[in-house]
């Protein structure tokens, strides 16, 4: 699914903020990347998004190779991966149903589908009965819920997610992963870049450590090492 | 683009026009102001125009011949005269007509009888017997110096006379008027342009998290430009419907309240019926409100709007 060779993002001072990194994932993995700040985690994130191109290397992401992606190109392959931030994104004059439904209509969903598939994406994060309620009046557990069905309504083959916990107390952080881990039993690929050492600890999944640019640890089925 | 997509961007763009009152407002008043502008002048333009062509009507070019010519050359001279695409209408006044028409100017009296009573000693001797001649009228004053100037090389013509002061004070009118009206109409269309790329701007600028929430999700370039290009559009077409409007109510207006109060210049100051005039106008504002809320947009969304 993510294919990284090499790769090198080198911004005009300091030194890289990604150095040779080599991450192979494959379909149906669940990921997290962890690490102190500065290890380069953003820039990894940017740099599989097209955000950001390459220093050096080669990325391929859901089959594509991003090195030679023409810019007319770049909303398809982004329909591929659903993201979700760690402050949310909602739309907040409009409500969630809303903010759902843009995600649809950006794609070019019919309003048939998007009639259909709206309340199902809300129902899937236990959100059904909200609809109607806009982003301020929802706690942060239940934004990060919303930005959750939106990543997930265009059914993409990988998640993305960059500090989804970072603005959550402990119960809706573990509510989030818990969803998480249910969209990748289903067979969605996740990536998950976080610094929750409590939940990275007892999920016992694939963990790879950044450090000032590189890749230090990949473990199958790691956790926070003492020393990070 | 499919219609509900046109129709999600109709939405947003609309949404976007209400949403920064102010600006929007700035720039339909001076898209008002340009199209109304834009129209009075037309109107005043092609009016003036009108009686121009009315006036010109009056003013002819007389040709007079040698002496001696025959009548066969006097025919050849007038068929030349009206195969030019100049000339509106060609009349021949022979020597007796011009003597008859001069008379009671020249023993000073309007009373024909009189003058012909006085006129009895030239009966035999017509003073004028060289002044036969061709009178022409031209469809645009502007031709009548090449005219002039074509026929005096024509052979068995002695002299041209004609009258440039009426024909040249009136077209030089038209023009000034036409060059100043479009002096201003440029520089508030400028304005227009930069009132409604501000406007976009600050649309923009408010939707900027949205907008880079669209570009994650994978939105095309075009889908994320599409409502900020209606809402220049939209812009444009409010105002320059509704100055339309006001001018053809306007016209009409003021149509009925010349005629009611000068009734006596109605055969100086006909005016083209409104019709005529909006046939053109309507088309024409529309397509340069349209064109100029595009331009706007464009301009901004280039600058600001790297997506």
């Amino acid at each position: 699914m993510i294919h990284m060779d090499n790769v090198s993002k080198a911004y005009s001072t300091g030194n890289p903020a990604v150095n040779e990194i080599n991450l192979h994932i494959e379909k149906g993995e669940f990921v997290f990347i962890i690490g102190p700040s500065g290890a380069g985690k953003t820039t990894l994130f940017k740099l599989l998004l097209k955000e950001l191109e390459p220093t050096s290397g080669t990325i391929t992401v859901a089959g594509q190779e991003l090195n030679h992606m023409k810019r007319r190109q770049i909303p398809k392959f982004r329909r591929n991966i659903g993201v979700v931030f760690q402050d949310f994104r909602l739309l907040k004059d409009r409500n969630i149903y809303e903010n759902i439904a843009f995600a649809q209509r950006v794609v070019e969903t019919s309003p048939r589908r998007i009639r259909r598939e709206v309340p199902q994406a809300l129902s899937g994060v236990g959100l059904a009965e909200r609809y109607k309620a806009f982003p301020n009046e929802l706690s942060g557990g239940e934004q990060q819920r919303v930005a959750l069905a939106r990543a997930l309504v265009n059914k993409p083959q990988l998640i993305m997610a960059d500090e989804p916990t970072g603005n959550l107390d402990n119960q809706n952080a573990w509510e989030i992963m818990k969803m998480l881990e249910e969209i990748n039993e289903k067979g969605t690929t996740v990536l998950v870049v976080t610094h929750n050492r409590e939940i990275v600890d007892a999920m016992k999944k694939r963990v790879i450590t950044l450090e000032e640019g590189r890749i230090v640890s990949d473990e199958k089925e790691g956790g926070y090492t003492d020393e990070v | 683009m499919k219609f509900n997509s046109f129709l999600y961007s109709l939405r947003q763009g609309l949404k976007n026009i209400l949403r920064n009152k102010f600006y929007s407002l700035a720039s339909l008043a001076t898209m008002v102001v340009c199209i109304f502008m834009f129209g009075i002048f037309t109107a005043i333009v092609v009016n003036v125009n009108h009686v121009v062509r009315e006036a010109e009507k009056g003013v002819a070019v007389v040709a007079y011949f040698d002496e001696g010519v025959t009548d066969d050359q006097i025919a050849k001279i007038g068929d030349f005269i009206r195969s030019r695409e100049e000339v509106e209408n060609v009349t021949f006044v022979s020597a007796e007509e011009a003597w008859q028409e001069f008379m009671p100017i020249y023993f000073g009296t309007e009373d024909p009888d009189m003058a012909e009573d006085l006129a009895q000693d030239f009966a035999k001797d017509n003073p004028l017997a060289n002044s036969a001649n061709y009178q022409i009228y031209l469809k645009d004053v502007s031709k009548q110096d090449q005219l002039v100037k074509d026929l005096s090389q024509v052979e068995g013509i002695r002299e041209v006379s004609s009258n440039n002061t009426v024909a040249d004070t009136l077209t030089n009118f038209n023009s000034l008027l036409g060059y100043l009206s479009i002096g201003i109409i440029v520089l508030l269309f400028a304005v227009a342009v930069f009132l409604i790329s501000n406007t976009v701007a600050v649309g923009i600028a408010v939707r900027k998290e949205e907008i880079g929430i669209m570009k994650l999700i994978g939105a095309t370039d075009f889908f994320i430009r599409a409502p900020f290009i209606i809402e220049g559009v939209v812009i444009g077409l409010i105002g320059s419907g509704v100055p339309l409007i006001i001018l053809y109510v306007l016209y009409q207006r003021m149509q009925t309240f010349v005629s009611d109060k000068f009734g006596m210049l109605t055969g100086i100051l006909s005016f083209i019926p409104a019709g005529e005039i909006f046939r053109y106008l309507v088309p024409v504002s529309l397509c340069i409100g349209v064109g100029i809320g595009f331009l706007g947009s464009m301009l901004t969304i280039r600058k600001h709007l790297k997506v």
